[in-house]
């Protein structure tokens, strides 16, 4: 499903964001990418969704090879990833059905399947009632339920959470992990990139932890072994 | 289809975020307000030193006395001559006894002027001529034609020479005014642009957030630009109507003020203003959303390769 093969990232004139990575996510995992301030987490979610380019190596993505692919490409790429970030990243002046739809929009989708779409996925996120508020007017745990509704609609096979409970309290962070479990278990990939203790050992799946670029390890129920 | 939708999706698009963005829009619309205003006001001035030195050339005129007793078909026939030339506008001849006339009422005070006058006996004066050209150019060959044998033998004096400075000051102020109000127009319209661009690209810099956000969920570049693209046309045309409605009542408000300075006569604003209007808003409408559109490609474009 998702392949990296002898990934490096380096950064002018010669930081070194990601050396010489090699994974393989298979469809349906859900597997999190831990590891420290600077330990290449964030560089590895930008290569993923081709935000940035690896000085070397390959991505293969459900038989896309993302590091050739041309710019013009790059949006229907990231229609095909959902992407959750920790600072939400939601557009303020627009509501949170507008948010939503937004992304189905930008795919040129007929206004009767946004209609049909956006109200069914706020419901899973159980935000049906607040459609027509605007960002400001929600929670923190709020807005991250509609970033994950947004990264919902196209139905992608990849969800990527980057962080998305490092704004959130201990409450607001177990839903959204409980969020992403029940997306997890109608077959959608989930790649969790964090550096929370209790989240990554109270899931007990496969966790991949990176220390200077570099993953240290790889383990299949696995927990968050490096030091706080 | 499709396309369709995205056309109307983006014109829904850049209406709402000009809605629920009215400050910085509001902002935005009034620097471009003062820049379309400035660039009036300047053809405004421009306008009224015209209607000015118009209004002097009309004053000048070249008054040709005749000898007394001058036989009438001589008069007419001068009167004739002179009209039949193209460079003519009006050549309007005084009878010497309305001459006398005009001569008593000025003198009207003076009893010792009168009382000469009636120790004479007879009507001392010979007929006037007033002959106006259609441009201050043609005074020099108006004043060859006079030298026409068939009646320059009953020509007393004319008066040009008194007049010959001023022509020539009106002249040039009529062409210094010509040159550097288009000068000065050009000025104004060049930092115009420099503001307007810099203020859309102000403007945009505020929501350089928005845009790499619509990057991420996947929109194209095309996408994210042309609203803010429309956005600015919207901007523009709001800019224009406002500026055209302060012209307007502006000049009608300031009109009669004006007159004043030009001896009661037409300043010509309003008349200007409203047989050009079309042409004017044409072309500020064209310019304005075209240099908008053009700032918010370029400045949107500015974070998209981000």
């Amino acid at each position: 499903m998702i392949t990296l093969e002898k990934i490096s990232k380096i950064y002018p004139p010669n930081v070194q964001g990601l050396r010489d990575i090699n994974l393989k996510i298979d469809h349906g995992e859900f597997v999190s990418i831990v590891g420290q301030s600077g330990a290449g987490k964030t560089t590895l979610a930008k290569l993923l969704i081709a935000e940035e380019r690896p000085t070397r190596g390959r991505i293969d993505i459900g038989g896309w090879d993302i590091t050739r692919i041309p710019g013009r490409d790059v949006p229907f790429l990231r229609r095909q990833i959902g992407v959750v970030f920790q600072d939400f990243k939601l557009l303020p002046k627009k509501t949170v059905y507008e948010n939503v739809a937004f992304a189905l929009e930008v795919a040129s989708m007929s206004g009767r399947r946004i209609r049909d779409i956006v109200p069914q996925v706020l419901k899973i996120v159980g935000l049906e009632e607040k459609a027509r508020r605007f960002p400001h007017q929600l929670s923190g745990g709020e807005q991250q339920r509609v970033v994950i509704a947004r990264a919902l609609v196209h139905r992608p096979k990849v969800l990527l959470a980057d962080e998305p409970t490092g704004n959130l309290d201990t409450l607001n962070a177990r839903e959204i992990i409980d969020l992403l479990l029940k997306i997890n278990s109608f077959g959608t990939t989930i790649v969790l990139v964090t550096h929370n203790r209790e989240v990554v050992n109270a899931l007990r799946r496969r966790v991949i932890t990176l220390d200077g670029g570099m993953v240290v390890s790889d383990q299949a129920e696995g927990k968050y072994l490096l030091p706080v | 289809m499709s396309f369709f939708i995205n056309i109307w999706r983006i014109i829904v698009s850049a209406w709402k975020h000009f809605v629920r963005n009215l400050w910085l829009a509001l902002s935005t619309v009034f620097v471009l307000v003062l820049a379309m205003l400035s660039v009036n006001v300047l053809l405004g001035v421009n306008v009224l030193l015209n209607r000015a030195a118009q209004e002097l050339e009309s004053k000048i005129d070249v008054s040709v006395y005749f000898l007394a007793n001058t036989p009438p078909a001589v008069l007419e026939q001068a009167k004739f001559l002179m009209t039949s030339l193209s460079q003519v506008q009006s050549a309007e001849l005084i009878m010497p006894d309305t001459v006398l006339e005009n001569f008593k009422k000025q003198h009207a005070a003076e009893p010792e002027v009168l009382g000469s006058l009636a120790e004479l006996g007879e009507n001392p004066f010979g007929a006037t001529m007033i002959l106006k050209a259609k441009n201050t150019a043609d005074y020099p060959f108006l004043l060859q034609a006079l030298d026409n044998p068939q009646f320059n033998f009953a020509i007393e004096s004319k008066n040009y020479d008194d007049h010959a400075e001023t022509i020539k000051r009106v002249r040039e102020i009529s062409n210094s005014v010509q040159v550097f109000g288009l000068i000065l127009i050009s000025i104004f319209a060049l930092f115009s642009i420099l503001i307007v661009y810099n203020t859309v690209r102000v403007a945009i810099y505020t929501q350089r957030e928005e845009i790499g956000i619509m990057r991420l969920v996947g929109a194209s570049n095309s996408f994210v630009r042309m609203p803010f693209v429309l956005e600015g046309i919207f901007l523009a045309l709001f800019a224009i109507v406002i500026a055209g409605g302060i012209v307007y009542s502006a000049t009608v408000y300031l009109e009669p003020y004006l007159s004043t300075f030009l001896d009661g006569a037409d300043p010509g604003l309003l008349t200007y203003f409203s047989a050009n209007w079309p042409q004017l808003v044409g072309a500020e409408c064209g310019v304005l959303a075209g240099l908008v559109a053009l700032s918010s490609w370029a400045a949107v474009g500015k974070y998209l390769k981000k």
